[in-house]
């Protein structure tokens, strides 16, 4: 601990202060980013899943190609939730009408605030249920791929299972989209 | 980065290093002959006939080039096939399936060793021997050459200690072996000629594979998950079967005498197993068929063979005991299939393929000796007959 009493206007008295006095402009860019960041890894790392095992179920089954390329649409799609939500949100996000040090005296700090978090949690929300929901589809996709060189009838059974998977990333982006609703940024 | 290798994985991480390669091997499944295949094969009345039903199954390429087949080449086109596809599934393999699959091959490289050695010392030529080694256990050809080279003198007992004991990659099993059998380590290799040439090459084999045995199931416990979990089933009841194969053909031969059981039988058992440590015990003091059947009773796996044993007494006319054990080790393996994500399905690949060349011969022998009667012997892989797990449409 520091042994000299700080006495101007920019210390930092404990974690409330310091989390107060980060910027809402910082809140919502991070915001966007988790959002974006989190929803490609969850896409990412489903397509690495289940490619993977359809390019090796293939080379016995090659009738299998096509119509497994279903898992990785499934898995894309949980990416562009994370694209949808992010340009929505990088559009709240306004840079003062006067580029000056200080904002002016009725600033709305109140919705200033808000702003900042709801854009922050809203791309929480997204992130979050887009890696589970990636996956989980990349997951299921490769017991699918493996299923259907075996039997074809399973194939369509198993999509099932990939589709509830993949309804957790559209549960993020609704709840994501709901929360930012009200956000808006002021401008001056 | 070049030389990082990543572990097993879990469900959400084993398809990035090894999903291709379990993805193949399911695919290989889907090449195993089918319940139609094998009606067909057995209303063959000729082994003309039986070439063409085989044409249209999965070993069509491997034998079209053949004018007619025959047993022995039937089994060594099927074999070929085998190992052809378990080259290209080592190929695609990273650590740690590459190194588990390599365990899979030491068990064909102590077979061949011993198939050599045995072999030399009954005085057969080298490229004889080399001509009937397993084609999975082939590690290189200079030093299996030299195998076969060795003669009995000090100075070969030597050279054989540098090149078998040293380069193959089964040696560190015979140097663990000499070290057991010499109460202090041998660094001197006249001495290892004193440890070979007391045993006798059976005991050396059985000790060879019980050391094998050891360290692959250590192996795949360390690998820790459901690799540890299946494999570990599978290996256990491996290490039973031989434990009671062990028995059983000891009956009626010098190491059935009670200070022969102790010292030297007893060491063979692996020691690891359902069985192990008591049903070992049981097994190590039977010295008739009666006794063995009695020690496998606590064992409900067993109890099924074992009351075959009571019942047919002394005559084995329609049971061999290996038929048995062939049965309930092909529900195991087809049960390693049933689950994704684990390294068990390429242990029961290669042993369900095993089977399926060993049904192949036993058709084409009876066929070939009008024996039509015993030809539903063979033992039925992924059947839809019963109502056992594995069971389930197969193939396109």
């Amino acid at each position: 601990m520091s042994t000299y009493d700080c006495t101007t206007y920019y210390c930092n008295n404990g974690w409330n202060e310091v989390i107060s006095h980060l910027s809402p402009y910082s809140w919502a860019n991070w915001g966007i980013a988790i959002g974006l960041g989190f929803s490609v890894v969850g896409a990412a790392w489903g397509i690495w899943l289940t490619g993977a095992s359809l390019v090796g179920a293939a080379v016995k089954a090659p009738r299998i190609r096509s119509k497994n390329l279903v898992s990785v649409i499934f898995c894309e799609a949980t990416a562009i939730y994370g694209v949808i939500l992010a340009i929505i949100l990088l559009n709240k996000v306004a840079s003062p009408k006067d580029v000056s040090y200080n904002f002016s005296s009725n600033w709305p700090w109140a919705n200033f605030y808000f702003a900042g978090y709801s854009v922050f949690f809203s791309g929480c929300s997204v992130g979050f249920t887009n890696i589970a929901s990636g996956i989980s589809v990349g997951i299921a996709g490769s017991a699918c791929a493996l299923g259907d060189a075996q039997d074809s009838s399973l194939f369509v059974k198993i999509l099932i299972v990939e589709i509830f998977a993949s309804a957790l990333g559209i549960f993020g982006i609704i709840v994501g989209i709901i929360q930012s609703n009200n956000a808006m940024f002021p401008t001056q | 980065m070049p030389g990082q290798t990543v572990g097993l994985g879990g469900m959400s991480t084993f398809n990035m290093q090894h999903g291709f390669v379990e993805a193949l091997v399911r695919g290989f499944r889907s090449g195993f002959l089918q319940d139609e295949s094998y009606h067909h094969l057995s209303q063959c009345d000729t082994l003309e006939d039986m070439k063409l039903n085989l044409q249209e199954t999965d070993y069509g390429q491997s034998i079209q080039n053949d004018a007619a087949i025959s047993p022995p080449l039937l089994e060594q086109r099927a074999l070929q096939k085998m190992v052809t596809e378990f080259f290209y599934l080592r190929a695609q393999a990273v650590e740690p399936l590459a190194t588990f699959l390599d365990y899979i091959t030491y068990e064909y490289m102590i077979e061949n060793i011993m198939l050599l050695l045995r072999g030399t010392i009954s005085g057969r030529s080298a490229n004889d021997l080399l001509a009937q080694c397993h084609p999975l256990g082939i590690f290189s050809e200079s030093t299996m050459r030299q195998i076969p080279g060795f003669d009995a003198s000090p100075r070969g007992y030597s050279d054989l200690y540098e090149t078998v004991l040293v380069d193959t990659p089964v040696g560190v099993y015979f140097q663990r072996y000499i070290d057991t059998q010499a109460k202090t380590k041998i660094t001197v290799a006249s001495d290892v000629r004193g440890v070979l040439e007391e045993v006798q090459l059976e005991i050396l084999k059985h000790s060879i594979m019980k050391l094998y045995l050891e360290d692959f199931y250590a192996f795949c416990v360390s690998l820790g998950g459901e690799t540890a979990e299946i494999m570990g089933g599978l290996l256990r009841a491996r290490a039973d079967r031989n434990a009671i194969n062990i028995t059983l053909n000891s009956f009626n031969t010098p190491l059935n005498e009670p200070a022969m059981r102790d010292n030297y039988r007893k060491n063979l058992y692996p020691s690891f197993g359902d069985m192990y440590p008591e049903g070992t015990e049981l097994l190590q003091r039977a010295d008739d068929e009666a006794k063995l059947a009695q020690a496998l009773q606590p064992f409900a796996i067993y109890r099924p063979i074992a009351e075959r044993f009571s019942h047919t007494g002394g005559a084995h006319d329609d049971f061999s005991v290996d038929d048995e054990f062939y049965r309930h080790e092909v529900k195991l393996y087809e049960l390693a299939f049933e689950s994704q994500m684990h390294f068990g399905c390429f242990y029961a690949y290669v042993k369900l393929k095993e089977q399926e060349i060993r049904n192949l011969v036993w058709i084409s022998e009876c066929i070939l000796q009008r024996r039509k009667d015993q030809i539903g012997k063979y033992v039925p892989i992924f059947s839809k007959a019963d109502n056992r797990p594995g069971a389930g449409k197969g193939g396109h």
